[in-house]
């Protein structure tokens, strides 16, 4: 599980596997397979849950808006913007590993998890602030598809904080630094950004 | 590491940051003062953007556009079934209701 630790190439940057003229960037998959295929079920099993909701709205549509107006779009776009800067943090984390930047990968992964927990913080509020207006998960349909899919992108997100916290134990330690499990878990944080970057637009802009 | 693939991401956050606040713009555009109204064009604009993002975010954050080209057209694959799924079960709504 020691793989790397010393400088490594950016994908893309070095030359050639067989087969590919010299100079052309190597093509790696980044992190491990098993990883891309729960992402790419996962974001399937979120477009289901999304097209039951857009196909729901449609049938009552005032209903729908009557609810959605409660929500507050800057505070959606501030959560957006956080979770795409936790984002960016996690690339040059990643990026940083490669590079045997190990102080600084460690400092990246911890950003990534200080915005995570902003993110958190807004929605938890943003979540008591709706129950206390008496827009709880039972005030009608909109609001269990609200609760529903933020819920669940919640939870994704506290399993994001563990795959953080792997990160940074393993980063401590030559002895436990693997590049490739820090890229795994990148494509993990992603996405949740991913899924965020959906619901956001539909629940929150939609019309 | 050198300044290219710490720029690259940057200049990526910028563009999704951009189109995150362009929503802004089209919420407030979608409404009529403070009354929400339904619109098939807002509702178009919105899952398009959604789609650029997540397809963004596949390209530049999870470096797929290193990753062999299976992976490339899979993710590509999936932005195209998402966003036809999404618009199919909208306008599929709107047609029964």
């Amino acid at each position: 599980m020691t793989e790397i630790a010393q400088a490594s190439p950016e994908p893309g940057a070095g030359a050639q596997p067989s087969g590919k003229t010299a100079g052309e960037p190597a093509r790696v998959v980044p992190g491990q397979p098993d990883m891309w295929v729960l992402v790419l079920f996962e974001s399937l099993l979120f477009t289901a849950y999304f097209a039951v909701y857009l196909f729901h709205r449609t049938a009552d549509s005032e209903a729908f808006l009557r609810s959605q107006a409660q929500l507050s779009a800057w505070l959606g776009t501030l959560d957006t913007l956080l979770l795409l800067a936790s984002s960016l943090f996690m690339l040059w984390c990643v990026q940083a590993t490669r590079a045997g930047a190990f102080r600084s990968a460690m400092a990246n992964a911890w950003i990534t998890g200080l915005l995570g927990v902003a993110f958190l913080v807004s929605k938890v509020t943003e979540w008591i602030k709706l129950v206390r207006g008496g827009h709880s998960f039972t005030a009608n349909e909109f609001f269990q598809y609200y609760f529903f899919l933020t819920g669940i992108h919640l939870l994704h997100l506290l399993i994001g904080f563990v795959v953080i916290g792997v990160i940074i134990y393993q980063l401590r330690s030559p002895a436990r630094r693997s590049r490739d499990l820090v890229e795994t878990y990148a494509v993990y944080w992603h996405t949740v950004d991913l899924l965020w970057v959906l619901i956001f637009s539909l629940l929150y802009v939609v019309r | 590491m050198n300044a290219e693939p710490r720029r690259r991401p940057l200049i990526a956050w910028l563009i999704l940051s951009v189109i995150t606040l362009a929503y802004l713009a089209l919420d407030r555009y979608a409404d009529n003062r403070d009354t929400y109204r339904a619109s098939s064009v807002v509702t178009t604009i919105a899952i398009l953007l959604a789609l650029v993002k997540a397809r963004t975010i596949f390209r530049e954050f999870m470096q797929v556009r290193h990753a062999p080209s299976l992976l490339c057209r899979l993710t590509d694959l999936w932005v195209f079934l998402i966003g036809a799924a999404l618009l199919g079960s909208y306008f599929a709504g709107l047609a029964v209701r």
